[in-house]
């Protein structure tokens, strides 16, 4: 089903990839949209009923990029209802983002 | 409820999120002055670590009681609105075949339980630890397992009115055979001290290798038409990500807070490590031969959730603190191509004696399992199955006869073989006060050699059935005092869930069940 | 997902789990019950505690308090996870509302000095009271026997974070939205001979391994301060023209009414044992006696701090006083 493995996903980017796994749903749709635009070297994959959105080094969420999409006000607390798993560290949960990136 | 947050009229009044979740949760230490702090807080000093600094402790989420309660509740209406409708509409009608179930009944007799034992000992943590933040931080997690239990229970409740093998999940989790893999893992974590406990279910269980353990799985749900489990499934996970910053938030914590910390956490990696990735091995199992409808195989989600994200992403970061990858890492990556297809080989025998039915895998499942594993199942596992087909043909299908040797500290049958020698099966020996203890692998013996004392302790199902303990000196004694109902255990082919399968679903589903049919236990 | 209208009728093979059959018949249960019942392990374990070798991982003898049978006792509330969270949200909601109310019209800056004082010095810092009854609310999640008892035992810690965050909520409104109040707080927590007693009885409570003692000694302090600050002083606040403090006051009597049902029904239970219940109602007296008594002495010098505050005409002393013997009426079976 994946057709990148770990090899070739390791050998080609110095930098370590993040990620974060969202399920796809109706109202998950605008935030995973929000996430493709403000990251613009992500990938995805999508498995049945999950997104797995990766990118090197760091993955951005916006509160106002979300906003736009949903087009009401959404809070960052509001992620916890989309997201189902990340890799990475979540660096900063704040009232305007979301950041996950490695520390190190 | 609308999730809607307030006008943000009054936003410069307010205190941002990470001000207010300060001043709400952060304030809240104690300083005793009327009994002695190593009275307040006994557990912390006996493991080794030392802590310098609570307060240096970072939770990212900041969830504060409101907005817990606001969004946890918003989850579990969802979710129950799906298990309802699931219900009412006789959705278990749709999965794509009752064995798909089997699955499932591991599931409710084998992970349900953990969650309850999560619950209890995060408490534990809530009391113990000297800092408010984790304190906060495991109490959440603690009621947040027992949610976990609890949707488990309630989306599988409706399955077992219909289905068998999963009725009486409490009594078998204490005393059926396989049942004590996790239910020994477990409470090795929970016999621990705060740190340790941290480290094994927080970092190990849940950030190293929760995502191989649930994802997949979940995605094998929806994929064979189980809508309530992939709903619980993902509405779970989104708790787990909170559990699993609990996690790596806790180990970089500990290895900032003091060097002589490193030594003592690289240890509890090395050996959480590989007591859950041995657990892992039923979950293995589950996805190569347990879905009818396959996902993704074990090597490709070991690959893609460990390799990949956790060594390639999540050891580099820990370098950083003189962290290595776990020991015995290496033995596991050679094993992925061989781990399901023994483990299974192995159940499949042993299933007389167990809460859910096995069956030999079709032509169509058995080409899946070539094309996923093309290094090694046509050469050591194909072979087994072509037989044992034939055995079923003749009217003998293949249960083992006896009981197999236990592994003393993983508690999974000595079936696994070398690390690079397919053929070699693992047999480790350690003598402790002159006694003799069997371990199946490289991994659990080191493992028992650091604690003999603790592991020697250990309640091996198969050792107490030899002594007596568990009912009676025949398998029907043993599956009574396991509280084993008829149609729980055995071939899933002419099993009472089988035959109920083939009569509700009419015609169609008889034609597709044909082939097979004849193999009947 | 495809989806066709199954009209056949499947007969059930079974309308719940066989632990639950066992003790109410086979047919279908409540969420509560199946999400409960007989849930915990209790046997085989494998390894002793490396924390306490002495007991099991799981044990019953963490208290002297007893039950023959652990599910005897049952939350009358039958809050599982998703009921409960679902009533705090709605319990949260409404604090916010009320806050947002006080917060527009200004009235904890209209309160007059003396009820501002109590506040700031004495109902504020119980936060920290607050943070004391989650620590003892876990230890008996974790050395609880039985899941009925551990659940509730876990949302009642969970309980007592979100009162500490009500109070440090309007911290923060009456210090105008900083945080300066709450720093204030923890000082006359730390240092006002008006709460060393509470803050003596609190940390001894921590320490007490029973977690069934203890439960009795959060227990008898919460009946005195529940009653005299959010029904004797809401009173007084009706009364005086101090809306803002009823307006908070409210939502924490609301919960201690809440929580008292799961706490009076384990009583119950104690009591109701066949084999246990005269022994658990002897050590209901002995304990719950000397409890109220260590309470009252306790939350003495705070009550007799609002009479300082508010006039000796609000009688806190003699509230206090009065519930003290009621309660422990309850506890001896003596009378008042």
């Amino acid at each position: 089903m994946s057709e990148q493995t770990a090899a070739d996903q390791t050998q080609t980017k110095a930098v370590r990839d993040v990620g974060v796994v969202i399920q796809e749903s109706e109202s998950n749709r605008p935030v995973i949209e929000a996430i493709e635009q403000d990251n613009p070297e992500c990938t995805t994959m999508h498995t049945p009923g999950l997104v797995r959105i990766t990118a090197p080094g760091r993955i951005v969420i916006n509160q106002e990029t979300v906003e736009e999409k949903v087009g009401r006000e959404w809070e960052t607390h509001e992620f916890q209802m989309a997201i189902v798993s990340y890799f990475g560290n979540i660096q900063e949960w704040d009232d305007d983002e979301i950041v996950i990136a490695w520390d190190h | 409820m609308t999730l809607a947050p307030e006008k943000k009229s009054k936003k410069t009044k307010k205190l941002s999120m990470k001000a207010r979740y300060e001043a709400l949760t952060r304030g809240l230490d104690w300083e005793p002055s009327y009994v002695a702090k190593d009275e307040m807080f006994p557990h912390l000093d006996y493991e080794g670590i030392k802590i310098h600094d609570w307060a240096a402790w970072e939770d990212p989420f900041r969830l504060t009681i409101d907005s817990y309660c606001k969004y946890q509740a918003e989850k579990d209406k969802r979710l129950y609105a799906v298990l309802d409708g699931f219900a009412q509409g006789q959705g278990h009608l749709s999965l794509t075949d009752a064995s798909y179930l089997n699955a499932m009944k591991v599931f409710i007799q084998g992970v349900t339980p953990l969650e309850y034992g999560a619950h209890r000992h995060f408490a534990y943590l809530a009391r113990h630890f000297a800092g408010p933040g984790p304190r906060f931080a495991a109490l959440c997690q603690s009621i947040d397992e027992i949610r976990h239990m609890q949707t488990e229970i309630h989306t599988l409740s409706n399955y077992n009115k219909y289905y068998s093998g999963m009725h009486n999940w409490p009594e078998n989790f204490d005393r059926v055979w396989y049942l004590s893999v996790p239910k020994s893992f477990f409470e090795d974590a929970l016999s621990c001290g705060p740190f340790e406990f941290l480290i094994a279910v927080g970092f190990s269980f849940e950030y190293l290798l929760t995502n191989l353990l649930f994802v997949p799985f979940m995605s094998g749900a929806s994929f064979n038409g189980d809508l309530p489990t992939m709903t619980f499934g993902f509405s779970a996970q989104s708790d787990e990500s909170r559990h699993m910053t609990l996690g790596l938030e806790a180990i970089k914590f500990l290895l900032e807070q003091d060097e002589a910390n490193v030594e003592i956490v690289q240890g509890w990696i090395d050996k959480w490590f590989w007591r859950s990735y041995r657990v892992t091995a039923l979950v293995a199992q589950m996805l190569d031969y347990m879905l009818p409808r396959k996902v993704m195989s074990w090597k490709e989600s070991f690959e893609l959730y460990f390799e990949e994200q956790m060594l390639g992403g999540l050891f580099e970061d820990l370098a950083f603190y003189g962290i290595k990858p776990p020991r015995h890492v290496e033995d596991a990556i050679k094993e992925k191509e061989l781990l399901s297809h023994q483990v299974y080989w192995t159940l499949y025998q042993f299933s007389f004696a167990a809460g859910f039915t096995t069956t030999a895998p079709t032509d169509e499942h058995l080409d899946w399992l070539s094309q996923a594993y093309p290094d090694t199942f046509d050469k050591y596992y194909r072979p087994l199955w072509e037989k044992e087909k034939k055995n079923i043909e003749n009217g003998g299908r293949h249960f083992a006869r006896g009981l197999p040797q236990l592994c003393q500290v993983c508690q999974v049958p000595m079936l696994f073989t070398e690390p690079g020698e397919p053929s070699v099966l693992a047999q480790h020996e350690s003598e402790f006060e002159g006694e003799i203890y069997h371990t199946c692998s490289n991994g659990c013996q080191w493992i028992f050699d650091r604690e003999p004392e603790k592991y020697r302790q250990a309640w091996l199902p198969v050792h107490q059935i030899l002594q007596g303990n568990c009912g009676g000196p025949t398998v029907p004694d043993v599956l009574e005092w396991y509280g084993l109902q008829d149609g729980d255990a055995g071939e899933y082919i002419g099993s009472r869930d089988h035959k109920n399968w083939v009569a509700w679903q009419g015609e169609a589903a008889a034609d597709t069940a044909a082939p097979t049919e004849k193999a009947g236990a | 997902m495809q989806y066709e209208l199954k009209t056949q009728v499947i007969e059930p093979q079974r309308h719940t789990f066989t632990h639950i059959a066992k003790r109410y018949g086979d047919k279908p249960a409540s969420r509560y019950l199946e999400g409960t019942i007989d849930v915990q392990a209790k046997e085989h374990f494998h390894y002793r505690p490396t924390w306490d070798p002495t007991r099991e991982i799981f044990d019953d003898s963490y208290s002297i308090f007893r039950l023959t049978d652990a599910y005897s006792f049952l939350d009358p509330r039958q809050f599982y996870y998703a009921p409960y969270v679902t009533a705090r949200a709605a319990h949260h909601e409404a604090f916010a509302t009320s806050l947002k109310y006080i917060e527009d019209r200004g009235l904890l800056e209209r309160l007059s000095d003396g009820w501002k004082g109590v506040l700031t010095e004495l109902v504020i810092p119980l936060r920290h009271l607050e943070s004391a009854g989650q620590l003892i609310l876990c230890n008996m999640a974790r050395f609880g026997w039985g899941a009925s008892i551990t659940q509730a035992a876990a949302y009642s810690g969970f309980d007592r974070v979100g009162n500490a965050q009500v109070l440090s909520r309007a911290g923060i409104a009456l210090g105008g939205g900083t945080a300066d109040l709450l720093t204030e707080a923890k000082q006359h927590w730390m240092d006002d001979a008006a709460l060393q007693p509470l803050r003596k009885f609190a940390e001894e409570t921590i320490v007490e391994a029973d977690w069934g003692v203890a439960l009795l000694q959060l227990d008898a302090v919460d009946h005195l301060l529940y009653d005299l600050l959010y029904q004797h002083l809401d009173d007084e606040a009706v009364n005086n023209g101090a809306p803002a403090y009823s307006l908070i006051s409210q939502h924490m009597s609301s919960w201690f009414d809440d929580n008292r049902k799961w706490i009076d029904a384990l009583y119950k239970a104690w009591r109701a044992d066949p084999e246990l219940g005269e022994t658990n109602a002897a050590m209901l007296a002995e304990h719950g006696g000397a409890a109220v008594d260590a309470a009252l002495a306790a939350v003495t010098p705070f009550a007799a701090r609002i009479d300082e505050l508010l006039g000796a005409e609000v009688n806190a002393v003699d509230r206090i006083t009065t519930k003290a013997a009621e309660v422990r009426a309850a506890y001896t079976g003596e009378q008042a």
